[in-house]
């Protein structure tokens, strides 16, 4: 694939946007301004990918990643506390000494890389063109092969443009040769469901859905544990203290229900 | 093996002339997409290295499992082609690269909120109960 003239300029503008929204990422204080660029980054990527025609993966890039991943980014960074890092309370980096052996390797893998990729930059040329050919000829007969595949194309609604056969032959080769791996896609991706919702949920929302250890929940009937963390005092407040246990033993004289309402809740053991 | 990297240095300037510098930059090829996307790798692993928080070295797993997309579709594009009839393959390995990446922001989201939950961090250097 040879490029040239406007799709080598959006090839360069997307390029560098990609690499200076992922820098932004990687070095911004903010989480949710580190989301914001990671965005323009996978939108910048997918532009690319319209670019070597893969349109079909472009959109799920959109879709899948800018509609649900990142969303789901900023839901757990607004749930959990980063303000920390902006307000110069944490280190943003690890310790210095950490950092500089991990840009010095970076900066010698991405030297490593681009050079080797550069040194064999003849073998990604697309074959067919003459030895003495300039690398502006070979673009111009490959423009020209391509606008010739491409007026066999059907064309679209407006009659300006071509329909793009590229999310045909996904699908036909998803379905054809990737049975399989779909399938076992669709069951991981019902496990992630399962498991973060799992993992994500209190041990109040455990109770209440009554799936609770029945050791467990003996003793909480029995008033032994109490589901309420200790040093909990403000009911509004969701935030659990830093190193308590999700079931702690109240005072031997308070009667710990099952699930207390903030109004009944007994005082637990400071 | 200074002495190599030197030459093997020196042999690149001299290897990337002007006029080959200028033709690279008005027409690239898919060694172009190949570099921006080792470049679009080594962000992200040196914002996986550097990091504290663990939702912003998430999302530099993220840059890395994006930068090998580009190189998937690169090569698909470059063997369709070389002829290779089965080209579209690495499309459909692309489709489910980001159907893992769903699958794993998904599940590592659940652990920072649990983790959070219980210890009230989001840094990786304080989540050290099974540091040695």
């Amino acid at each position: 694939m040879i490029l040239s003239g406007w799709e080598a300029v959006f090839f360069w503008v997307f390029g560098l946007a990609a690499l200076v929204a992922g820098l932004l990422t990687v070095m911004a204080k903010n989480a949710v301004h580190a989301a914001l660029f990671l965005i323009s980054a996978l939108v910048a990527v997918a532009a690319l990918f319209i670019l070597l025609g893969a349109e079909f993966v472009a959109g799920v890039q959109i879709l899948v990643y800018v509609g649900g991943v990142m969303v789901l980014f900023l839901f757990v960074i607004m749930l959990v506390n980063v303000g920390a890092e902006e307000r110069e309370q944490e280190e943003l980096f690890n310790s210095p000494a950490q950092v500089g052996l991990a840009i010095v390797f970076c900066a010698a893998l991405a030297f490593g890389m681009v050079s080797i990729i550069s040194r064999s930059a003849g073998l990604f040329l697309p074959p067919g063109g003459e030895p003495g050919q300039t690398l502006a000829e070979r673009a111009a007969a490959q423009r020209e092969e391509r606008a010739r595949r491409e007026a066999q194309l059907p064309p679209a609604a407006t009659g300006v443009s071509r329909l793009s056969r590229d999310t045909q032959e996904v699908g036909a080769s998803l379905f054809r040769y990737a049975g399989l791996p779909f399938e076992i896609a669709s069951v991981l991706l019902l496990v992630a469901i399962v498991g973060s919702v799992l993992l994500a949920r209190t041990a109040k929302q455990e109770a209440a859905a009554d799936d609770l250890d029945p050791e467990v929940k003996k003793s909480l009937e029995s008033g032994v544990w109490s589901l309420e963390p200790e040093g909990r005092a403000d009911p509004h407040n969701d935030e659990v203290p830093a190193a308590s246990a999700p079931y702690s033993r109240p005072a031997p004289e308070t009667q710990a229900s099952e699930l207390q309402t903030p109004d009944s809740r007994p005082q637990t053991l400071k | 093996m200074m002495t190599n990297t030197l030459a093997f240095a020196l042999a690149l300037l001299q290897d990337s002339r002007l006029e080959n510098v200028g033709q690279g930059i008005q027409h690239p090829d898919t060694s172009k997409f190949l570099v921006v996307a080792a470049l679009m790798f080594c962000i992200g692993l040196a914002g996986v290295l550097v990091r504290r928080n663990v939702i912003v070295i998430f999302m530099a797993i993220e840059l890395i499992l994006n930068a090998a997309n580009l190189n998937f579709i690169a090569f698909a594009r470059h063997l369709e082609e070389t002829g290779n009839l089965n080209a579209v393959a690495g499309e459909v390995f692309t489709v489910f690269v980001i159907v893992v990446a769903a699958a794993e922001a998904a599940i590592g989201l659940g652990i920072v909120i649990a983790l959070y939950r219980n210890r009230e961090t989001v840094f990786v250097d304080k989540i050290d109960l099974l540091k040695w």
